[in-house]
Formats: C-alpha cells, structure tokens, sequence
C-alpha cells in the first residue's frame, strides 16, 4: 500500500507528551525483541497478567515516578496499545490501592467522592476487572483536569 | 464528499478530544470511505494516526453523547455508536454494488465479485486496526457479556458483506453458484478457465462463514449451503449424463479409461480450486456414477478382456471397481472360473479327442498346467497388483484343474502320479529336459503344482519309489539337487512326510560302508574273491520294495559270496532278518566264448540264466525253469530278451541255444532292460500302498482325536478327521466309517450306552 509502513515520514502522536514518549521508548528499547503477549491474554488462564506482585525488577524501578507520570504513562500505553506497558502501570495502581480504605484511596489520589452511597456499593459488587476500573477513573479524572485546564485558559 | 488524490495529510484537521458523534463521525467516515474505496491512492502516517486518535478519544471519553446505560455504573465503555455508524456506512457501500451486479452475468459476475472481494476486505482489514481500541475495549465487552452478535470490526465487515450483499445476489437464482457451476461444467466439457478466479469466489464463500460459538473456528456453513452442494448435485447430473452417453457409442475399454481420466480431474480439480473437505463427498459421487452405476456392465465385459489378456484394460478395471465396495468379488469369482476354464481346455487339448490318457507325457501335462499356472499368476500380479483376493481364487482354481481334469478322469491319483514322474524324470541322470542350472527351477515349478495337490500322499508315494530306482541303479542326477527337493517338500509338509527319504539316503551310506568293510575282511581271510561284490542293505519299513513272489535258485557262481555276507552280515547284526531282492539286482557277466570280449549287463535272473549256458550250448524252456525255478511267465520274458538281444537263439519252440556269432558294436550291452508286467504292476502296487496307508492314515487320525476329546459324535468326529487329514489327501467319507468300525471291532474305541452316534475313546 502506497505511504502506509514508510518509516521517512513523521508520526504525530497527538497523545503523548514528548517527556512521557521518551519514558515509553525506554520501556521498549529494554524490552525490544520480547515475545508479545499473545491477543487473547486476558482471555486464557494466563494469570501473570492477573497477578499484581509479578513486576520485573527492572520494570519496578522503571515505574517507580511520581504519580503524574504514572497516570501519563498507563494512558499512553493505552492509547499506543503496549500491552505490557498497561500492565506494568496498572499492577503499580493496584499495589497503591491495595489494603486501603475507600477513603485512604481518595486521599492518595485526590479524589472527590461523587458517588452516592447507593452506587458506591453496587460498584464493589460488579466484577470489574482492576484495569477497566482504573482505566476509567483516570479517563474520568483526565477529564476534568482537562476541562479545567481549558476553563483556565480562557 | 471532499477527497482529492493527494496523498499529503488527507485527515490533518481531527476534531478535539471532547468532539461529539457527529462531529467525529464526520471525520471518521471521510477516512473510513478512503481506506474502503480509494486505498489504492494511499494514506500517510499523519492521516492514519489522526483517524486512530479521533476513535481512541472517542471511546475514551466519558461523556456519554446522549446514551447512558442505567446498569452500568463506573467502568463504561463508549463505542456502540461507532459500531453502528460502521454498520450504517457499509449497507450504503454495497449500494452501488448490488446495482452493478443486477446487470452482470456469470464470468462477468464473477470477475467483478472476486475484484470486489479483494478490495472490501483489504479495506476491512485496515479498518480493524483503525478501531483497535473500539474491537479492544467495546466489541470485546459485549462479547463477554454474551452479545454474539458483536464483531470486531474485520469479522462485522465480512458478516455485513454476506448478508447484504452476498445472499442478494445468491437469492436472484443463486446467480453466483450458477455462475461457478457453469464455468466448471465448461472446464469438464474441455474449455479452459480461469482457475484463480474460481478459485477466488469460492474461497470468499469459506470466509463467510462464521461460527458465531467460535470465531476462531473454520466455519463452512456457507460454502456448503451456497457452493458444495448444488457443485455435487451438478457433478452428478453432468456424469450420469456423460457416461450413459459415452457407453452408448464407445467399447467398455474406452470408457474404463474416460472414468480413469475424469476421476484423475476430479482430484485435481480439488487440488486446484475446492475445499479439501470437499473431496470425499465429490469423490465417492463420482465413484458411485462413474463406477458403480456401470458395475454390471464392467462385470460383464470382464471376461473378454481375459480372453483377450487386455493387460492394460483389466489393470483400469481393477482400479476403479477396487474404489468401490464389493466391487471386486464378481471379479474375483469371474477369474476363478476362468482360470479353471483355461486349465481344464489346457490339458483336454493335450489329452486329444481320442481321450489317449495312458500316453500322456508326464513333462508334458506338467508344463501345460505350469503355463496355465504361470500366465494367469502374471495376471494377477501385473493387473489386480497381487490383491490377496485374487490370488486365492487363482489357488482355488488350480487347485481344481490340476487334481480334475481330462487327463486324471475320475482318478484322484492321476495327476500326483504324473507330477511325480515328471519329478523323477528330473532327477535322473543324464536328463535333457532341464539344463543344469535350471534344475533348481524346474523343481520349484514342481512345487508350485505340488502344493495344489490334494492327495499328497500319492505323489509321495510315487516319489519314494521312484526316489528308491534312482538309488538303487545309482541314476540319480546328484545328491545336491535330490537333498534340495527332500527340504522342499519338507518345508511345504513338514517333517514326518519327508521322514523316509531322508532315511533312504541313510540306508544309501550305510551299505556303502558296509560293502567297503565286507570287502576289507574278505580280502584279509579270503584269496579266491574272483568277483566284485557290492550290496545294499535297505530298511523295509522305509523302501517300498516288494521281495520276489517266487523262488529262486541262486547260481552257484554266486553263492560262496552270498554265504559269506550272511554270516558276515549276521556277526554284526545279530537277529536281523535279510531278504534277497533278486528282482532289484543287477550284475555284469564277462564273455569268454566269443572271438571279441563283451561285457554283458543283466538282472540276476538274466544272469541266473546265462550261467547255465557254461555248461550247455543248448537248453529246453523245462530245463532252464528247473535249474532256476524263476516262474515261467517272468522266465518266457527273460528269455525273450535275451533272443531279441541274439545271445540266444530260438529256433525251435521252448529250446533255446547260445549264439556263438553274437555281434555288437558295443563292449558293454545292456541286457536289463524293464519288463513290461513290472511297469504296469508298479503303479498299481504304488496305489494299493497308498490305499493301505490312508487307511492307517484316517485310523490313526481317528485315535488321536479320540484320545483329546474323549467323547464325540459321529458327524462331528468325520468333520474333524477331514479337517486335519486333508493336508496330505482328501479322505473319502466311507472311508473314514470304515475305520471308525474297524476301531470299534478292535476296540479302541466304543459307542457311548444310550446314544446311537457318540463314541467313546477306550483307554
């Protein structure tokens, strides 16, 4: 296919902040010629995925940032489709959260609690998977620090 | 739609990350429609990425556009709007299409179908990396959740293509099957097509299927419904047709071949452009309407392709009825008859309308049944490939010709008689039937009838006296080669059956020692030995020599000799009983009444004879009886030999005279030449040892099973007596009642009380 895989041209990555894409080409150039998970991961019994403890030490410090970086990186993978990446940081999530209360959570992160108490329990019902969770609260914290950034800048 | 061919930055101006669906629509379906149409004119990297980070922010957002799904709390995944945009877009897409097609026709059809499906699903497979994020998160949500009727985007583009444009254009006659079908039927009637381009269609019949339990899995629901099965029902129309046609006007020779070709292009044309799985129904269709349909005719004509040794014809027709069940069997039947048919006719035309079965030549029978033998094992190698089932029924019909036919009449002994003259004839001295080397074949051959035979015993009856002449007159061809035959018959009969040849040869050794130490002791205690000695001393029990029936006289030339291997035989062997077989010797009489000395070569009683004539020039029939007291009809032949050979002379009736002018080119005259009686009371006495030993034979059989089974009724005792007897020769029913009486009159064996047919062994 003409202009598709050709390597000359710039690659906008509207995304990803350059000091955020460095930390990721830094992931991948230690982690470059690794098998890559296979599609349907999460989908077979492969519970290393699912295993929070199971973090390379070189992974460890890699990810050992402050939380906005953390926060910049998982989204990044996300959006870049780094499987592994996504898993390292939201295993990092995982362990913060891990043996906390609702609201020692909230404090670590700086959440307003918006739910009602009503919701709040049908949450901790659902079997949301870790990563769907913490996804969508960074998306959702995402994107009022975006709005209010913009609100700001007017 | 605002496209130009430029490939710089198509999609520059994405909407922002907050942009609702119609705004991010509108963006994404100029993208979605470049990469599904104009793909060819290329996309760069900004354009693609841009389109990726516009349905990445869509999906991320949280904003919920209007939709909100009151049982999901939390985690909401956005994208089934997207996903229904997509499906929008593509039922517009085949619009056109669907319009385009109404107006084409088969290859056309095709052509634009095929270049279609190469097209669509390159595209799709652009768009499913395009919405990664949307098949990542969304698609596979809903998946979980059970909705199976979510696709990533790739497998919705493929289920969307079937059901709004591929079933469309099948409901209008099935247009894209008939398409196919008449471009295979053109291919089979010689044309030639494009292969790839069917090919192309019906491999996208396979991609349509979907297995909706397993996306994963090869689902050929399509393929089947839409292609294989109106593709098999056509195959069989077209060669049902074909062959019926073909065979109206074209030999059976021809047609085996047609079939042979046309099953060849099947599997090809699986090769070439069908489903592998296709192939066992398209194959066993065609088998059926090419092969089994005309069985009946390929029976049929079977026969004439024997008659003819159409080798080629009958290798085809081996091939194609051995695809189809019990498709041989009439075969095989039809090839037994007709080797029968071929041995029997083989020999009847050696045997001559004049019915001259005495005459027959033993080399001569034997190669008539070995030619028959060898053509149609050929046959059997060369056209059915030594299918097992051929060759019993080659065995089973030879083993009918060659123990009923013209020559053996009703006589079950005949043909072992003349297989083991034939035998005999090889194994003599001097024999010009075979070349040295050859021996050994041509005892193989011997083999090959041999174990056709059924009365086993016959022939090794015959063989043994005809074993014991070749010993006896030292005319044996070698020892090699008469060892050779012992081993072969002992490896087709085992070891009892060969049991007395072997001891023959024992006994063969044993005189030879035996005359070389009578011969040493003679030398050391006697000086008047004035002639050369040489005896054989043979086991009765395994000779099948009959002593003579009469008297003798022994010659006093003789019998100082005779005396002394007596008494030197019996201080070895003390209590052995000799008898002197004058019938079977022979001896050498040197001539000292003639100008010119002769060495005469006579019987013993030739020689009883001719001494007398040492001390009379002329003797009366009464005189020469007297003296030797060889019965008088035996005695009339002697003397008739000796006149033909003119060493007497006859010229008054029963007065015979020495010829003192007896004359020959020869030093060395064979006198001992056959008597006719012997000849003839020699197969007859070889047949009534054979009837006496059957009858220990079935005898002894009898025992031994009595002696297992302890009990047995009647009926079932004569099957297990023919069962384990018939390996040697093929017992006679009444015969095996006689010996069940003869038993009961000895005793070895008794009726059970109460019951009319059960027997009892008596220990």
């Amino acid at each position: 296919m003409k202009n598709v895989g050709e390597s000359d041209q710039p690659i906008p990555l509207p995304n990803v902040s350059s000091s955020v894409l460095k930390k990721v080409l830094e992931y991948c150039e230690h982690h470059r010629g690794e098998p890559l998970p296979a599609p349907d991961a999460d989908t077979s019994q492969d519970d290393t995925r699912k295993r929070t403890t199971d973090i390379s030490e070189w992974d460890q410090k890699f990810i050992t940032v402050d939380q906005e970086m953390l926060f910049e990186i998982i989204l990044a993978a996300n959006y870049l489709d780094i499987k592994s990446l996504l898993d390292v940081g939201c295993k990092t999530v995982a362990n913060m959260i891990k043996g906390k209360t609702p609201e020692e959570i909230r404090k670590l992160f700086n959440i307003v609690n918006d739910f009602t108490p009503e919701e709040e329990v049908r949450l901790l019902a659902l079997p949301h998977s870790y990563h769907q969770l913490i996804l969508s609260f960074w998306h959702h914290q995402a994107q009022i620090k975006k709005e209010n950034e913009w609100a700001e800048d007017r | 739609m605002a496209s130009s061919s430029s490939s710089s930055a198509l999609f520059a101006k994405a909407p922002s990350r907050t942009a609702d669906l119609e705004e991010t629509w509108a963006f994404l379906t100029h993208g979605v429609d470049h990469i599904m149409t104009r793909l060819d004119t290329g996309m760069d990297f900004p354009s693609y990425t841009n389109l990726y980070t516009t349905v990445y922010n869509y999906c991320t957002s949280t904003k919920m556009h209007g939709r909100t799904d009151s049982n999901r709390t939390g985690a909401n995944l956005v994208g089934a709007d997207l996903y229904i945009k997509l499906q929008e877009y593509f039922l517009e897409h085949f619009k056109p299409m669907k319009e385009k097609t109404s107006s084409l026709q088969d290859e056309d059809l095709l052509r634009y179908y095929a270049a279609e499906w190469d097209r669509y699903t390159t595209g799709a497979n652009f768009l499913n990396r395009l919405f990664t994020y949307l098949n990542r998160y969304w698609v596979k949500r809903e998946r979980d959740e059970g909705k199976k009727n979510v696709y990533q985007v790739y497998t919705l583009a493929l289920a969307q293509w079937k059901q709004h444009f591929f079933i469309p254009i099948q409901k209008e006659d099935a247009k894209l099957a008939g398409a196919l079908l008449r471009l295979i039927e053109r291919q089979r009637n010689g044309e030639i097509i494009d292969q790839g381009l069917v090919k192309k269609v019906i491999f996208s019949f396979v991609s349509l299927g979907l297995d909706n339990s397993d996306l994963n899995k090869e689902c050929l629901d399509v393929y089947k419904e839409h292609f294989e099965t109106p593709f098999i029902e056509a195959t069989e129309k077209y060669y049902k047709k074909e062959s019926e046609t073909f065979l109206a006007s074209n030999t059976v020779s021809e047609y085996l071949k047609k079939a042979e070709d046309r099953l060849r292009e099947e599997e090809d044309r699986i090769e070439r452009y069908l489903h592998t799985k296709t192939r066992k129904e398209l194959i066993s269709k065609c088998e059926h309407v090419l092969i089994r349909d005309h069985s009946e005719l390929m029976w049929e004509s079977f026969q004439k392709l024997l008659d003819f040794d159409q080798d080629e014809d009958l290798q085809r027709m081996y091939a194609l009825l051995s695809r189809i069940p019990e498709g041989l069997e009439p075969l095989r039947k039809r090839f037994e008859s007709h080797v029968k048919q071929a041995g029997l006719s083989s020999i009847s035309k050696l045997v001559g309308e004049g019915g001259n079965v005495e005459g027959i030549d033993p080399k001569v029978y034997v190669d008539a049944l070995l030619e028959v033998h060898k053509k149609n094992s050929e046959t059997v190698a060369r056209s059915f490939k030594s299918e097992a089932g051929f060759a019993a029924s080659l065995d089973k019909a030879c083993r009918e010709f060659v123990n009923r036919n013209a020559a053996t009449g009703s006589s079950s002994t005949k043909s072992p008689e003349l297989i083991a003259k034939h035998a005999d004839m090889l194994l003599r001295k001097n024999n010009k039937m075979a070349e040295e080397e050859d021996l050994e074949g041509a005892l193989n051959r011997v083999m090959v009838l041999f174990k056709y035979l059924e009365d086993k015993d016959v022939f090794q009856t015959f063989y043994t006296t005809k074993l014991s002449k070749r010993l006896i007159h030292g005319v044996s061809a070698s020892d090699e080669s008469e060892a050779s035959m012992i081993s072969k018959l002992k490896e087709a009969c085992g070891f009892e059956y060969t049991n007395k040849l072997q001891r023959m040869f024992t006994d063969m050794s044993l005189s030879k020692d035996l005359t070389d130490n009578f011969k040493e002791r003679m030398s050391q205690n006697h000086d008047d030995m004035d002639i050369t000695f040489s005896v054989m001393v043979l086991g009765t029990n395994f000779w099948p020599l009959n002593p003579p029936t009469h008297e003798f006289v022994i010659p006093a030339e003789i019998l100082t000799t005779y005396d002394r291997f007596q008494k030197y035989y019996q201080t070895k062997h003390s209590g052995r009983k000799l008898t002197w077989l004058w019938n079977y010797s022979k001896n050498e009489l040197r001539t000292n009444y003639l100008n010119q000395k002769y060495i005469l070569m006579t019987s013993s009683y030739q020689m009883a004879v001719l001494v007398l004539y040492n001390k009379n020039d002329t003797m009366s029939l009464e005189e020469i009886f007297a003296a030797t007291a060889i019965s008088k009809d035996i005695l009339t032949q002697v003397l008739a030999l000796l006149v033909k050979a003119k060493i007497l002379v006859n010229e008054e009736p029963e007065q015979y005279d020495l010829n003192p002018g007896f004359k020959s080119k020869k030093i060395r005259v064979n006198l001992n030449l056959p008597i006719k009686a012997e000849v003839k009371q020699e197969s007859n006495e070889v047949l009534k040892a054979v009837d006496e030993d059957r009858k220990y034979a079935i005898q002894a059989t009898i025992v031994r099973i009595m002696k297992a089974r302890k009990t047995m009724k009647n009926q079932a005792l004569i099957q297990e007596v023919i069962s384990q007897i018939s390996h040697r020769f093929a017992p006679k029913i009444p015969d095996i009642k006689k010996a069940i009486e003869t038993l009961l009159e000895k005793e070895y064996i008794e009726r059970v009380e109460g019951s009319k047919d059960t027997f009892a062994y008596v220990a």
